[in-house]
């Protein structure tokens, strides 16, 4: 594609190609394959796409592929329901293991 | 509906012995309760671990399954992220020395190249462990790795590529029992007839067996682990305590350590996906159906892991995750028709061995279902058999 043809209005891009997930590049077209394939909520969609696995944790994609298997007429309140787990935003290894050592201290002391 | 052969459970288990029975020609129904790979499947770790089983029938059904995922990629027309690289098993004091120089022994005699190595060479191949924390260190270049949601996957799409139906949202109510034989399944929406009815739920086959009134001994075993973002190569080789196999071999041996670490049975998992994330882990708890994170476990595993491998602390943590392993009495699997109820096949059982085992266990239940006799190792020692399923008064 030329530099005029991108600056035309009418360009659309392939719906396809779109990224859903932009932490694992996970595109509408993975998304529609995996729905193919049997994926019917949040969950089964990421473990066959790995959307929502990466740095974010679905905090950015979630909702737009709640959309999309809604789209498809599955109803979301028979999906099985998607926890997050801890510690739903990125945590340094090291600062949690301060935490968790002052914790103990603060246990150990017998602080009420 | 009639089919040939029902399998219950969507996880690598069920869906390696779907693939194994339709690629055989039997029509086989896979019914899942959520969806594929939901249960331990998704929440372990990626190793195929050779240095853990126990040396004899075990160790030799392993190294079986070895051979066959090195094939697997190929058979399935699927990329796995298969890998064999060697695993280590760090050695933190003179009495675990002492017991893995006796196992290694062992596995040497089963065939398998494993060796004790100094603390100095393990460093060599992973550089980043705390040469304090460890006294020693076993070696197995045969040990190897797979991504588990991937070859689930592809077991159970080249299944219903070949004819399977797999069936997910869709829990096994009850079992169709006539005359003391199984007929069938019963799901909330039909029944469904088959000749054979496998029961492949792992940590929840007791739920299975209820229904036709076995007592199966298989009790869900919790794991929580940690997953950091993907940085560049971190783990070179993938690492183990040997903690954990001196409490699988010699639990007499841990029996006076009262501590958090041990009660927790905590261990390091150390690996690495093929896109960067490191996994580390893991606890080794019996606290029923409860697979949340807590924060006794966190913290214990946390400790241990960043204890072994300091650098560990400037990784990032994305999530962590708790799953629930299939623990059987004995750390084997429960394999074959049930004694006294026709009809009716048990493989589950698997606990912390799932994937290792999987595409052994995959050929091993079409050979037995279909053919009645197998050439797998050692199948004889996985007999469901060997306990007495049946209540005393069912």
């Amino acid at each position: 594609m030329n530099e005029r043809e991108l600056r035309t209005e009418t360009y659309v891009p392939n719906e396809d190609n779109i990224y859903v997930c932009r932490c694992e590049e996970v595109t509408v077209g993975d998304i529609k394959r995996a729905i193919a394939a049997g994926a019917d909520s949040v969950r089964a969609l990421k473990l066959r796409t790995h959307a929502g696995m990466g740095v974010c944790q679905g905090m950015t994609c979630r909702r737009n592929i709640e959309k999309m298997l809604q789209e498809q007429k599955i109803d979301l309140d028979l999906c099985h329901s998607h926890s997050q787990r801890f510690p739903v935003r990125l945590l340094n290894a090291g600062d949690f293991t301060k935490v968790l050592e002052e914790a103990e201290e603060d246990e150990e002391g017998g602080c009420p | 509906m009639t089919t040939d052969i029902i399998v219950i459970g969507g996880g690598i288990i069920g869906s390696a012995i779907a693939y194994n029975l339709t690629k055989r020609g039997k029509r086989v129904v896979l019914l899942e309760k959520k969806y594929l790979v939901n249960g331990a499947s998704a929440s372990c770790d990626q190793g195929i671990l050779l240095q853990s089983k126990a040396p004899g029938d075990h160790l030799r059904l392993a190294i079986y399954s070895m051979e066959m995922y090195k094939g697997l990629e190929k058979e399935l027309s699927r990329e796995l992220e298969f890998s064999q690289k060697g695993y280590l098993v760090l050695i933190e004091n003179e009495m675990e020395l002492k017991t893995m120089e006796d196992v290694v022994r062992q596995q040497n005699a089963c065939g398998l190249p494993s060796e004790i190595i100094s603390a100095e060479e393990a460093m060599g191949l992973q550089p980043g462990l705390n040469r304090d924390a460890i006294v020693a260190a076993a070696f197995c270049p045969w040990d190897g790795e797979v991504n588990p949601y991937m070859t689930t996957f592809a077991y159970a799409d080249r299944a219903a590529e070949m004819g399977a139906v797999i069936k997910t949202s869709c829990p096994v109510t009850g079992l169709l029992i006539e005359n003391g034989q199984v007929k069938g399944v019963k799901t909330p929406e039909e029944v469904i007839y088959a000749e054979t009815v496998v029961n492949a739920a792992g940590a929840w086959a007791p739920f299975i067996g209820q229904m036709a009134g076995l007592d199966i001994p298989i009790k869900p075993r919790r794991g929580q682990v940690y997953i950091t973002e993907e940085v560049p190569k971190f783990v070179h080789k993938g690492a183990i305590n040997a903690r954990y196999i001196v409490a699988k071999h010699h639990p007499e041996l841990l029996k006076n350590d009262t501590s958090k670490k041990a009660k927790l049975g905590v261990g390091i998992s150390l690996t690495q996906s093929f896109k960067g994330n490191v996994l580390f882990g893991a606890s080794r708890e019996f606290v029923g159906y409860d697979a949340s994170n807590t924060l006794e476990g966190l913290r214990e595993v946390l400790a241990n892991a960043t204890h072994l491998v300091p650098g560990l602390k400037r990784l990032n943590i994305i999530r962590t995750m708790g799953g629930l392993r299939p623990y059987p009495p004995d750390s084997k699997p429960l394999i074959g028709y049930v004694k006294g109820l026709p009809g009716f096949f048990m493989a589950a059982g698997h606990e912390g061995d799932g994937i290792s085992l999987a595409p052994a266990t995959g050929k091993l239940v079409a050979d037995l279902i279909l053919d009645g006799h197998t050439d797998v190792p050692a199948a004889e020692s996985f007999d469901v058999n060997r306990f007495e399923l049946m209540k005393e008064n069912g």
